[in-house]
């Protein structure tokens, strides 16, 4: 089928203080990364970002600070390369300082969806040797398990996920 | 954005698995929007394993910051535990899982697949999809299953396809369908083959689906081109010769052309044809044409029959007109007996019975059929009901109208070469085998081949019918001919193959030579004209005794060599009347194209004789072609070149709603703004403005004239004028209420004829045998104009250089200057500068302050105001203060400015029909222009561009030039 084509963005958005996380949101994202753009390449930066249809926050997550950034396929490397020149976020009056930490980009959103099952399943893993506690060790445990829907689907899925071909960085 | 509801749902169906963003948007929210976020503010506890209710009146793509933003700092939490962070995680990956692992639900499940595994008809067949998805495709099935469509279905075909398709079945289906409108015999051949349309009363056939409009063409030109015209009327008058004549002669003119009185006509020899007015209204009030024979004179008898042929539109008309010229007031009502006898009479009906309520609408056949049982067959007329009267007869005279419609079928044959199909598909019936001839029959061949006399009678006609084959051309024949024929049932001669019917030059030697000569000079004798298709018993027992197809089968089965040819059955044997149908009659070239025969039968045999024909390599043409064919024969056709009469009036008004209908479907943007083409009336012409203007035009131009001769003042003149002048003046008031009418007087039209100097189509002088007319002088055109103020008359246009006229196209007047360009080589004419679309801004204007005071009721206000911008800004504009609600862009709105003057040349009037005309090679176009306007321009035209006009589309700005032709 005939579309347009674009590229998504995953991005992981570290803030200093965490609890300034929650008060993030889609517009205020928005904002920052277009403001970025225009201050690093200037018009002729900006100007693909004006097609609001296809410059758009797909999903934000504000306890983990995971972002999804659509960008016009023709372009997103230059609008990639500003993401790092944002550092700061203006969200509901307050200013919260971060960065952008592009974790993958990929062609559809459930490429990205998939590779965010594998990465967030991953960090879960490696969180689980460093417990200090019991307590924390169990609620852990339990994280892990409640992250899957149905066990025997998600082996499968698994296995499509990795044939299936996406531009990973 | 608006989205239509199933929009809306499809795309929640579709969204229903996509994770939502989690951010504390505003208080409410918060709670709901834990679902990936997986911290809960209030309990901080695990996360809920089963799903969580979901908000739906807030999904996950509609964006929008809310305004309370309230205190967020609050509701943070204060620290940071691992437990949170994993807890957040691991609702996120769960989320995402849902989303990754789910497919997007569009409603069908094979959309899932990729497309190199999508086969054909899985959605029937639920096995032709992988086993995973079977499940889902079997549930999605089923519930489709389940809405209103099963229902309904079940409703409207409760018997399998076998059930309905037998034969008994069939017909009953076939009987209820054409109960309103009336089928053909050939209905069911046609509407295989052919486009059908709902005219008049009856499913016709209009172009057949396949492409074959030059083929068409080329039948006509040179083969054989077939038509059933079955659905033409006929209505039988018998009585007393001098009493029918009295009647009829009130109904025609002399000066319109030769009368149902005609000698040849009365003498049973020739088909002759007559326009037809109400009862002694001539020139005005005209019916139609219609055609007509006569029965030849019995020996001692001045008890005469006559058929006449009319088209089923004008048909009831006629028929009143007919019953009141002829006193048949008393109206039999047809009982189980076929043959009305005078018994039968039950004087309780009207005097005057109800026409029925379509117009055309027709009646029923004989009534033998309507009492057998109900799945018979319908043949005739299946839309009357039984009890209308189809006879009516006189009291003070022997005279009976017989309504007669779909009684009798006629196949016309057009094309030199219609005579050899006829030769060739039938044979003239064989005489009966001597061993019959002792004992009496119920059939009529055999009792007639005991009667010397008509055996004789028919050896005559069989003679006469195989001198045809030796004819070059069908053309050759006198025109009308008549040729009464019994001939084989044409079933049994019916070839395995089609073939197609080539002249036989051999054949053609043979025939006797002075014989042949005879024929083509003066036609058939009278006697062979004679036919017992005129006698309504006979026409019963052929209809009653026809043998079914599935008894001819059966004995070509039981025929011991097979193929070879039956023995013809006692009754297989047919009484036909070939009807020679002049071509074209008038004009210097391709004269008499186009002719051909005419074919009529009794009911019921029409598929027995159509095949046959069929078989014969003819090509079959539909109402389509019949207009093409009497456009090429530069003959008016019925009813679309008749505006003055009631069908023609009918015919327009159908056709303007039809146009304006088409029109309006196209998104506005496209549509042709006819305003700004200076096209007052692209649907419907207004005849009766245009005659009236011209007639206004002519009437001042004449006075001013008056006034500039009288200065020069020669007596005679003067006197002339004098007597001249006074009759247009009273002429004045009587005319204004008076309805144009259409020139047929044959005397005028020779003489308009004369001034517009006849010319080939493409514009060549014809060598001129006739005397020349009378010189267009100012006294010889007043006199005419006394007679004709408010006439129109029919001329063939034929364009000079390229260009197509289309319908409705504009007639217009040359000035002087545009005439001299005419000399100048690949000259192609002036263009008419484009006109101003002062509708559009008020049309777009009304749209406006309809917008504004949509809720509020159309204030006065506002049309007022229109009203006066209007007036304001341009005076030529009719203020119409009705109706600026139909308003329509790119037409004008109904009271409609001076027709002749509105565009830089004067019209004259419109073109009916115009196509590329194939056997003129140019551009030809027939249509009515006025006749004072006429003359006028032709006064003021120098003598060697006399009669050239210029012609323009109603889409178009190009005038071309285009030469008058008014052929008699």
């Amino acid at each position: 089928m005939v579309r347009i084509k674009s590229r998504h963005l995953l991005c992981e958005i570290n803030v200093t203080d965490r609890n300034c996380l929650l008060l993030l949101d889609d517009r205020a994202v928005l904002a920052a990364v277009k403001d970025t753009v225009l201050r690093m390449h200037g018009d002729y930066g900006a100007a693909p970002l004006c097609f609001l249809c296809v410059f758009l926050v797909k999903y934000l997550n504000a306890h983990t600070g995971i972002v999804f950034l659509r960008f016009p396929k023709n372009c997103y490397k230059l609008l990639w390369s500003a993401l790092p020149f944002i550092t700061s976020i203006e969200s509901r009056g307050h200013k919260i300082s971060c960065f952008f930490n592009c974790l993958h980009v990929g062609g559809t959103i459930r490429t990205c969806q998939k590779f965010l099952i594998r990465y967030n399943t991953q960090q879960l893993h490696r969180m689980l040797p460093k417990c200090k506690n019991e307590e924390e060790k169990q609620e852990i445990r339990q994280a892990i398990l409640n992250c899957s829907l149905l066990r025997g689907k998600k082996e499968a899925f698994e296995e499509a996920s990795e044939s299936e071909e996406d531009e990973e960085e | 954005m608006k989205m239509s509801a199933s929009k809306v749902k499809m795309r929640e169906k579709k969204m229903r698995d996509q994770p939502v963003s989690v951010q504390y948007s505003s208080q409410n929210e918060a709670g709901g929007s834990n679902e990936n976020g997986g911290e809960t503010r209030s309990t901080g506890g695990g996360p809920s394993t089963n799903r969580p209710k979901r908000s739906h009146h807030q999904p996950g793509w509609v964006r929008g910051h809310q305004k309370d933003g309230g205190d967020y700092s609050k509701e943070m939490p204060k620290y940071i535990t691992a437990g949170g962070f994993a807890r957040a995680r691991a609702a996120e990956v769960k989320a995402m899982l849902k989303a990754v692992t789910k497919r997007p639900a569009s409603c069908h499940v094979f959309e899932t697949l990729p497309k190199h595994m999508r086969r054909r008809a899985m959605s029937h067949n639920t096995k032709r999809l992988p086993r995973r998805l079977r499940l889902m495709a079997m549930k999605l099935r089923e519930k489709s299953l389940q809405g209103g469509s099963k229902k309904k279905k079940e409703q409207t075909r409760s018997k399998s396809r076998k059930a309905r398709r037998r034969h008994g079945n069939l017909l009953l289906e076939f009987n209820r369908r054409q109960r309103k409108n009336i089928w053909l015999e050939t209905h069911i051949w046609h509407a295989k083959r052919f486009h059908m349309v709902k005219k008049w009363g009856y499913c016709l056939g209009d172009r057949p689906t396949y492409k074959c409009y030059r083929p068409c063409y080329r039948a006509m030109s040179s083969h054989c081109l077939l038509q059933d015209l079955s659905y033409y009327c006929c209505i039988e008058l018998q009585g007393e010769e001098d009493r029918l004549l009295t009647g009829l002669s009130q109904l025609t003119s002399k000066e319109a052309g030769p009368t149902f009185a005609a000698a040849l006509c009365l003498s049973g020899r020739r088909q002759g044809s007559v326009v037809v007015y109400r009862a002694g209204q001539y020139p005005s009030q005209p019916l139609g044409p219609v055609t007509f024979l006569w029965r030849p004179r019995t020996q001692g008898s001045t008890h005469r029959q006559l058929w006449i042929w009319a088209h089923p539109t004008l048909k009831q008309d006629l028929l009143a007109e007919l019953r009141s010229v002829c006193d048949c007031s008393e109206a039999v009502v047809p009982v189980v007996v076929p043959e009305p006898s005078p018994a039968e009479v039950t004087p309780t009906v009207d005097s005057e019975p109800k026409p029925k309520t379509t117009p055309g609408a027709k009646r029923k056949r004989s009534s033998k059929d309507q009492s057998g049982p109900p799945a018979k067959k319908i043949l005739g007329d299946g839309t009357r009901s039984p009890t209308t009267p189809v006879t009516w007869k006189s009291s003070s005279s022997t005279t009976v109208i017989n309504d007669l419609t779909m009684e009798i079928i006629r196949y016309r044959l057009i094309g030199p070469q219609s005579h050899t199909v006829i030769t060739e598909a039938f044979e003239a019936a064989t005489s009966c085998d001597e061993m019959n001839k002792s004992q009496p029959s119920s059939l009529w061949w055999p009792e007639h081949c005991k009667d010397e006399n008509k055996m004789h009678l028919h050896q005559q006609q069989a003679d006469v019918f195989h001198l045809l084959k030796g004819i070059f051309s069908t053309a050759e024949l006198p025109p009308g001919t008549i040729l009464g024929l019994t001939v084989d049932d044409p079933r049994l001669t019916l070839p395995t193959k089609k073939v197609k019917a080539l002249p036989c030059v051999k054949q053609a030697q043979e025939v006797d030579e002075e014989k042949r000569r005879e024929l083509v000079l003066s036609g058939v004798s009278e006697h062979c004209c004679q036919s017992f298709l005129w006698d309504r018993s006979v026409r019963d027992n052929v209809i009653d005794n026809k043998i079914s197809e599935q008894e001819l089968n059966r004995m070509r089965s039981e025929v011991l060599v097979p193929g070879s040819r039956l023995p013809v059955p006692p009754q297989g044997r047919v009484p036909v009347l070939l009807v020679h149908q002049p071509g074209k009659q008038v004009g210097h070239e391709m004269s008499s194209w186009g002719a051909g025969w005419d074919l009529l039968l009794p009911k019921g045999w029409g598929m027995a004789f159509w095949v046959p024909l069929v078989y014969r390599g003819v090509r079959i043409g539909g109402l389509n072609m019949s207009l093409k064919h009497s456009q090429n024969k530069s003959a008016p056709h019925f009813p679309h070149d008749y505006p003055d009469c009631p069908a023609g009036v009918h015919f327009q008004e159908e056709q303007e709603a039809e146009l304006l209908d088409k029109f309006k479907r196209r998104p506005p943007a496209k549509r042709t703004n006819y305003i700004k083409h200076g096209c007052l009336a692209p649907f419907c012409c207004p005849w009766q403005q245009l005659a009236e203007e011209w007639e206004h035009i002519t009437r001042e131009g004449g006075e001013e004239r008056e006034g500039a001769g009288r200065s020069r003042t020669t007596t005679e003149a003067d006197t002339v004028m004098e007597g001249e002048v006074a009759t247009p003046r009273q002429d004045v008031t009587m005319t204004m209420a008076q309805r144009f009418t259409v020139l047929r007087n044959r005397k005028s039209l020779r003489l308009l004829s004369g001034w517009c100097k006849p010319t080939t189509s493409k514009g060549q002088r014809a060598c001129r045998l006739r005397p020349p007319p009378p010189s267009l002088d100012l006294s010889a055109v007043k006199s005419f104009l006394t007679s004709h103020r408010m006439t129109l008359v029919w001329v063939r246009l034929s364009l000079l250089s390229g260009g197509k006229p289309e319908l409705h196209g504009i007639v217009c007047v040359p000035t002087s200057e545009d005439l001299k360009q005419l000399k100048a080589p690949g000259a192609v004419g002036p263009q008419e500068p484009p006109h101003k679309d002062h509708f559009k801004s008020r049309i777009k204007r009304k749209k406006s302050s309809k917008k504004a005071a949509a809720p509020s009721l159309p204030s006065d206000k506002t049309v007022e105001k229109e009203t006066e911008l209007s007036s304001a800004s341009d005076p030529n504009i009719p203020i119409t203060s009705s109706s600026p609600l139909d308003l329509v862009l790119g037409l004008w709105p109904d009271p409609l400015p001076s027709v002749a003057s509105h565009c830089s040349r004067l019209t004259l009037g419109w073109v009916t029909q115009g196509d590329f005309s194939l056997s003129a090679g140019c551009g030809e176009a027939l249509g009515f222009v006025s006749v004072p306007g006429l003359l006028n321009t032709l006064q003021n035209q120098p003598m060697e561009h006399r009669g050239t006009v210029l012609l323009r589309n109603p889409t178009s700005l190009q005038y071309r030039f285009a030469k008058i032709n008014i052929e008699v």
